[in-house]
């Protein structure tokens, strides 16, 4: 206390040292908190390589500021402003929901700050324009349409139930995939919202199960789906069972039981990062570091390397500079192969992954690359 | 399934979460009775009760024991430590947020309410981390087939559970010298206290036995949907009082029934409405019963006391 006291004194007195930061925001508290702390490690670890190789501007630290918004976008659009108005930082890796990254993706663009978000997948995110946004992770209009497919062709489903959480995720993954569905001669039984937070779903279940659906389909997170799939199985409720890249948690199995979630599907936004062979490399470092990865890692500390590798190109502590130098990017050697972006900032890799759920743990089954 | 096998489904859903209601519900509505304070901390002693459970789980280690004859002695014994942490904490809020306001104006009991509920949540995000929590399944999950509806064990044991509490509840109420004396200091504190009730007892034991039943819904609340989280507290709180007002609060079997027909009522409402609208539906019938019966479903009209 006193030691910790004396320092905070003596920097406080002394000419500050030159810093260089990197804002980081998901959830961190809450119940999405542990994706949200996977991707918190990716950056972490990228970081850390960093650091390791010596200073990434000459002259400067670098630091890693990690804020959480508790998947909340009023807390998400905090966070943004206070990165914003720290002149220290000089880009951004987050948010993980996309109801989080939409309303502070307007703010980085205010600031002229580079945000490179891991996982939020909602197409309209990058049509609204912004230069300075950029994601490492495939979009909805991929995996809706590309988990559609999979129902009608290969699960040979013609009825289907949709269920979406209502935020800008859910919904927006879940008419893509009605969409898709409809255009390939699926039906639509009924498409209904749920509440984030709820935990009773048996009177929609039971309502579900009198409808007899081929599949159930749900654009969410995984503590809602969770719970959809345990009530699903104590209510006997048949059928398949397919949900989107935000189910791909292990927390789901434990909470669902592994005996409940046992055969049912989740696509991902982007392939099984233990079958990508440039991602081996990053598989060792980060289990050395912190065990299994998570099912976002990858995403995150790709994210965090593009940042870093654009700071560093830019040669100088200036956003604009950052920005340009993140246009200039093609074929980084990225986690999940050679990484490039559109003119949105939509990564140029495409690939959806599909899992199932056997024996208590997720199955990698396939991946589908979509043009 | 048949429209009637829906129905009867729909139902034994209602009475689930209605049973977990209910006896929330009895909290609100035994303390409001004795001393006019609406409780609000009383839906964070129901959150506190699934964490104590929690905890007797994992300390008892129950997590994956085969099921049988342990399970149910296990589940005997969570209960039974859920009760008892939070009749103490029941006791301590009486005895350090409320008594030593009794005679302040009711507005401050009201808003020192708000505060502990605040203190409670945050205390327990602090001890537990503010990621939810499994709760263990110490009930095994076997399906029954009830009259075409499907029926888990643990939503038997859950209105097992629920109906032997509130029978209990009913016996010492009207059947006791403890109830008797509740009753009492429920119509006229004064009066009690002026022929030797020891009144601030009877408060004190109606906390206990309030928070007891919130206890014992928490635990079976965890068990029904396997996690817990800090804030679970606060809706399911705010549905609980709202069965209370449905029922009339301040009376204990207005309670109950209040507590099983908001449950019946919502799971209704979701499945042949919109699940969407679920929570605007209970409030909805909450305002239009207010609007015709003031006084809630089985309240009578009392003479206000200064």
């Amino acid at each position: 206390m006193a030691v910790g006291a004396l320092f905070a004194a003596a920097t406080g007195c002394g000419p500050r040292e030159p810093v260089v930061k990197i804002g980081f925001v998901s959830p961190l508290t809450g119940d999405q908190a542990s994706p949200g702390q996977d991707l918190l490690k990716g950056a972490q670890l990228a970081i850390a390589q960093a650091q390791a190789e010596g200073p990434i501007l000459p002259g400067y630290r670098l630091e890693l500021v990690a804020l959480d918004d508790q998947r909340s976008p009023t807390q998400a659009v905090a966070a943004a402003k206070k990165l914003v108005s720290d002149p220290d930082v000089l880009a951004v890796v987050g948010h993980l929901n996309s109801s989080c990254t939409m309303p502070a993706s307007a703010i980085y663009h205010q600031g002229r700050l580079l945000q490179i978000s891991p996982v939020s997948s909602n197409p309209q995110i990058s049509r609204q324009g912004f230069d300075t946004f950029y994601r490492t992770c495939a979009t909805d209009d991929l995996q809706g349409p590309a988990a559609a497919r999979f129902a009608v062709k290969e699960l040979a489903a013609r009825t289907v139930v949709i269920l979406d959480d209502m935020t800008t995720y859910g919904r927006g993954l879940a008419n893509e995939f009605e969409k898709e569905l409809t255009a390939l001669g699926g039906r639509v039984l009924m498409h209904e919202g749920i509440t984030q937070g709820d935990k009773d779903f048996t009177p929609l279940l039971t309502k579900i199960k009198s409808l007899q659906p081929d599949l159930l389909y749900f654009a969410g997170m995984f503590p809602e789906g969770a719970l959809l799939i345990r009530q699903r199985y104590d209510l006997g409720v048949g059928g398949h069972f397919l949900g989107g890249d935000g189910l791909y948690d292990p927390t789901l199995i434990l909470l669902a039981t592994p005996q409940a979630a046992d055969g049912i599907y989740a696509t991902t936004i982007g392939a099984d990062i233990r079958q990508v062979p440039t991602a081996q490399e990053f598989v060792k470092a980060y289990e050395a570091a912190y065990g299994p990865v998570g099912a976002y890692s990858a995403y995150a500390y790709e994210a965090a390397r593009l940042v870093l590798w654009a700071i560093k190109t830019a040669g100088r502590k200036d956003r604009q500079a950052v920005l340009a130098a993140m246009k200039t990017l093609t074929d980084y050697p990225g986690v999940f192969g050679r990484q490039s972006f559109d003119e949105r900032g939509d990564s140029r890799i495409r690939d959806i992954g599909l899992f199932t759920v056997r024996d208590g743990r997720f199955v990698f089954l396939k991946t589908v690359s979509v043009e | 399934m048949t429209p009637f096998q829906v129905f009867l489904q729909q139902l034994a859903n209602g009475l689930t979460i209605g049973s977990i209601y209910a006896l929330i519900a009895l909290g609100y509505t035994m303390v409001y009775g004795v001393i006019q304070l609406i409780n609000f901390a009383h839906g964070e002693v129901f959150m506190v009760g699934a964490y104590v459970g929690l905890s007797a789980c994992l300390w008892l280690g129950l997590e994956g024991v085969a099921p049988g004859g342990a399970m149910a002695w296990g589940f005997v014994g969570v209960v039974g430590a859920s009760i008892l942490g939070c009749a103490l904490l029941g006791l301590a809020v009486e005895r350090l947020a409320y008594r030593p306001l009794r005679r302040a104006p009711r507005l401050t009991a009201l808003i020192t309410a708000i505060g502990l509920s605040f203190f409670l949540q945050n205390a327990v995000m602090l001890v537990y981390g503010a990621t939810d929590r499994r709760f263990p399944a110490l009930v095994p999950s076997v399906r029954w087939n009830l009259g075409g509806a499907t029926v888990t064990t643990l939503q038997l044991v859950i209105w097992a559970a629920a109906g032997l509490m509130m029978a209990g509840l009913q016996v010492l109420v009207m059947r006791t010298r403890l109830g008797k004396a509740m009753r009492a200091t429920a119509q006229d504190p004064t009066a009690c206290w002026l022929l030797g009730i020891p009144v601030d007892r009877i408060i004190s034991v109606t906390f206990a036995i309030g928070s007891s039943l919130a206890a014992v819904g928490g635990v079976l609340f965890g068990l029904y949907y396997h996690t817990v989280n800090f804030h679970d507290g606060y809706l399911i709180g705010l549905k609980a009082f709202t069965a209370a007002v449905l029922g009339g609060i301040g009376n204990i079997p207005g309670a109950m029934v209040g507590g099983l027909l908001l449950g019946v009522l919502e799971t209704l409402g979701a499945g042949y409405l919109s699940a969407q609208w679920k929570h605007v539906f209970a409030f909805v019938v909450l305002v239009v019963l207010l609007l015709f019966k003031p006084t809630g479903l089985l309240g009578e009209r009392v003479a206000d006391r200064a």
